[in-house]
């Protein structure tokens, strides 16, 4: 059902086409937006700009979702709970595809809500944040504003969080943010490695609350990995988030969720902002959820990209940790600021800086295989060794 | 001295004291109850359901604006993938019509996000939340998630805001939440008396914070109209909030702003402002920038369109002797003379869905959200029925 319900609106709606937005609407958002801006802006007018920047699925939610947005246009005036399906409705969906009650499952405007929520919750000025570093910085974002204090555990030598140094700072602490995949290393702990976490944090520190998020769960490809939602619904104080963000391909839309036991919920259910998902959000969510095979395609899509972008870099000497993600974390040896502006004059728009790898490092998202292509061209020369020219001398002089 | 709503009601003596609930009803958001004594268990809407329940503008944003959501799919239908930073254009857009400088606006996931800003960021344990009672609950079941009193003052006689109680309980409060229209009982307070009101706050109680709720703004006739805007641009004490989801007609979109000084929009846009992998959708914020550029007589006919139905719709309840209050707004409250839930439930089995309970007047009055005028004539003849005897008159 897509606009046969057309007859409800007022005027004349357009049918769907491909119309080119204004190039400002669409842009990504970053978490230092200034740093985005900063790189955005060089690139030069009249260069079609390829986007690498913030983990997206180049490809957007497809049509079944796009449809089902259609069909609630007659109700962009009602409130979510008024539509149908209500918000309610999604939440079942959830719990259906997980074959949980709707007690198990908090809807969040993106699974950032919910991250900042676990902050607002599960930590004070005495139980802080554990987190990696680098991983996502939403969460330490919020403790910060809190004034609660931020154990920031570096990853290991292979770019994984290094578990080991995360449980031992887990003890007394709020909260664990355990991003898995790790945005933006890439990295992923197997089933058995985070089922080991959670047991000893139990042990050690029982009142400390786990959030396993799980944003880049449909991309990973590792055998060793599985979902920690089993344990989340056994285990008290551990939950997960889901976002549709990425391989759903609806960043756009803000819809999130976490899921755990009922009595871990509680909290994030009472921090939740009231309608947080908008009537078109909860139809495409809905449509994406009965999509399976769009993610299966989107997996595989991604997979393929990723080797030829990972193994382009590395015949550049670039090399990257083993990426379970939409994005690889690149040894570049300079400075992402000079990496990024170079790519970015170029047309190549990349991930903003993660310290502490903020020297040599940087995050490339993958896009569609020919926007690879083109941003792989691009790579080669802004890594290609410098030439005698003196200015690109003084330039490699400001990377080291 | 400072009492909790539920404090309030019991000390009162108003309402179902025993009934009252602290429990969260958070997938139902607003349905949730901490300023009504009512936790409704909604089922879905079905279709054919006329819905009279959450002041909605029946008719939706428009072509105009229903074409810039699909335009915002752009191109391949691949823009719903992309993070959005368009909010800067919406900023800018709602700055330009209001007169405004893009530093004096935060955009929020429906109002909802601006009001729980304010609530967080200006009421504490020694600061109190000010409403009227009732009022619409989200300050007010923010502050009360917190920890924080919340300080109920009753409306006067014709269900208008007491000015002169409000003031006298606004000494020593963190934000006074001032809604006005005021939702449930749709009566207005004029511009004048209001700004008298501002400055009292101001100079008997400089550290307390207002946040004016204009969701109902374009509804108002009354002659002495006017925006709170340009007071709170240069008073860091008055925030004005805003919504999509009403005259707009966007409700299921979610889009809201507050304007004010821009050290207090800083101190909002800091704790929890709306960004593009916040809360805000990215078709949501490209509808509001269609919305908010449309030529003004997109809320001057919705306006006219709702006063039509208003009109229609209470002469029908006087002339049954149920006088409803002086609505500003599209909705009204009106005394039914028997419990609002027993109303709600008849109305519903024939079709018809109407508001929540609104303490302390749940056993008495029930809000009613005006649809269009062919929904209204069937939804009166549904009230006829259901009120029987009374209404036949």
């Amino acid at each position: 059902m897509s606009v046969s319900r057309r007859g409800f609106l007022r005027g004349t709606v357009l049918p769907f086409s491909g119309t080119v937005i204004a190039a400002r609407g669409m842009e990504a958002y970053q978490a230092n937006p200034a740093q985005d801006r900063s790189a955005r802006s060089l690139v030069p007018p009249g260069v079609t700009e390829i986007r690498i920047s913030s983990n997206e699925n180049p490809l957007g939610p497809g049509k079944m979702v796009l449809d089902a947005i259609l069909g609630k246009f007659p109700e962009a005036n009602r409130y979510p709970f008024n539509s149908t399906p209500s918000d309610n409705a999604l939440t079942a969906a959830i719990a259906a595809k997980f074959k949980v009650k709707p007690e198990n499952i908090v809807l969040g405007g993106g699974s950032q809500e919910l991250l900042k929520n676990a902050v607002r919750a599960f930590t004070t000025p005495s139980r802080g944040l554990v987190t990696g570093a680098p991983s996502f910085e939403n969460c330490p974002g919020v403790a910060k504003k809190l004034g609660h204090p931020i154990a920031e555990i570096k990853v290991d030598s292979a770019f994984r969080l290094d578990v080991e140094a995360m449980i031992a700072a887990a003890k007394g602490a709020g909260l664990v943010f355990f991003n898995n995949p790790n945005n933006p290393t890439a990295t992923v702990h197997g089933a058995k490695t985070v089922t080991d976490l959670v047991t000893r944090v139990r042990q050690s520190s029982p009142d400390t609350v786990i959030l396993i998020d799980e944003a880049y769960h449909d991309y990973v490809t590792d055998p060793s990995y599985q979902s920690a939602v089993p344990l989340a619904l056994e285990v008290p104080n551990v939950f997960v988030t889901r976002t549709f963000s990425k391989a759903y391909g609806m960043a756009g839309m803000r819809v999130g969720y976490a899921i755990g036991r009922k009595e871990t919920m509680k909290p994030l259910e009472k921090l939740k902002m009231p309608y947080n998902i908008s009537v078109f959000g909860i139809a495409a969510a809905m449509a994406a959820l009965n999509d399976a095979r769009h993610i299966d395609a989107e997996r595989e899509r991604n997979t393929k990209v990723r080797t030829f972008t990972r193994k382009t870099l590395d015949e550049l000497g670039c090399k990257s940790a083993d990426s379970q993600g939409n994005f690889l974390f690149v040894d570049v040896g300079r400075p992402a600021k000079d990496f990024r502006e170079a790519c970015a004059k170029q047309g190549v728009v990349i991930g903003r800086d993660f310290p502490p790898f903020e020297k040599t490092h940087v995050r490339i998202s993958i896009g569609t295989m020919e926007e690879m292509q083109k941003a792989a061209t691009v790579f080669r020369n802004v890594l290609r060794p410098i030439s005698t020219s003196t200015g690109a001398r003084l330039e490699e002089a400001s990377w080291r | 001295m400072a009492l909790t709503r539920r404090g309030f009601v019991r000390t009162a003596g108003i309402g179902a004291a025993g009934a009252l609930t602290s429990s969260w009803i958070g997938a139902r958001g607003r349905e949730n109850a901490l300023w009504s004594t009512f936790e409704p268990t909604l089922e879905a809407v079905e279709p054919g359901l006329i819905v009279l329940a959450s002041n909605e503008n029946p008719l939706g944003p428009g072509a105009t604006v229903l074409n810039a959501v699909k335009a915002a799919f752009g191109e391949g239908g691949r823009a719903p993938g992309r993070y959005s930073n368009a909010q800067r254009d919406l900023v800018d857009a709602i700055a330009k019509k209001q007169g405004v400088k893009p530093e004096n606006v935060v955009l929020g996931c429906g109002s909802t996000q601006i009001l729980r800003s304010a609530t967080h960021l200006f009421t504490a344990k020694d600061k109190p939340l000010v409403g009227t009672i009732p009022t619409y609950e989200e300050c007010a079941g923010y502050a009360e998630m917190m920890g924080n009193p919340v300080r109920p003052v009753a409306l006067d006689a014709d269900f208008k805001i007491d000015l002169d109680k409000l003031a006298d309980a606004s000494k020593g409060a963190g934000l006074v939440f001032y809604c006005n229209p005021n939702n449930p009982t749709a009566t207005y307070v004029g511009a004048r008396a209001t700004r008298e009101y501002f400055a009292r706050v101001n100079r008997d109680s400089p550290d307390t914070t207002i946040l004016v709720d204009e969701a109902y703004f374009d509804y108002v006739t009354d002659p002495d109209h006017d925006t709170h805007i340009p007071v709170a641009i240069d008073n860091p004490r008055i925030i004005v909030a805003r919504t999509f989801s009403k005259a707009y007609g966007m409700a299921g979109l979610r889009m809201g702003y507050a304007i004010g000084h821009k050290d207090t929009i800083k101190k909002m846009a800091d704790w929890d402002g709306g960004s593009g992998t916040g809360s805000l959708n990215v078709l949501a914020i490209h509808a509001g920038i269609t919305a908010i550029q449309q030529d003004p007589t997109f809320t001057a006919t919705e306006r006219a369109r709702n006063k039509a139905v208003r009109d229609f719709t209470g002469q029908w309840f006087s002339d049954r002797g149920m006088k409803p209050t002086d609505s500003q707004a599209n909705f009204m409250f009106v005394n039914i003379g028997r419990p609002a839930k027993e109303f709600r439930d008849a109305c519903r089995k024939k079709g018809i869905a109407v508001a929540r309970d609104f303490p302390p007047f749940e056993k008495t009055h029930c809000r009613l959200s005006f649809g269009t005028l062919d929904e209204m004539k069937k939804a009166v003849a549904v009230f006829g029925e259901v009120l029987g005897k009374k209404a036949a008159a």
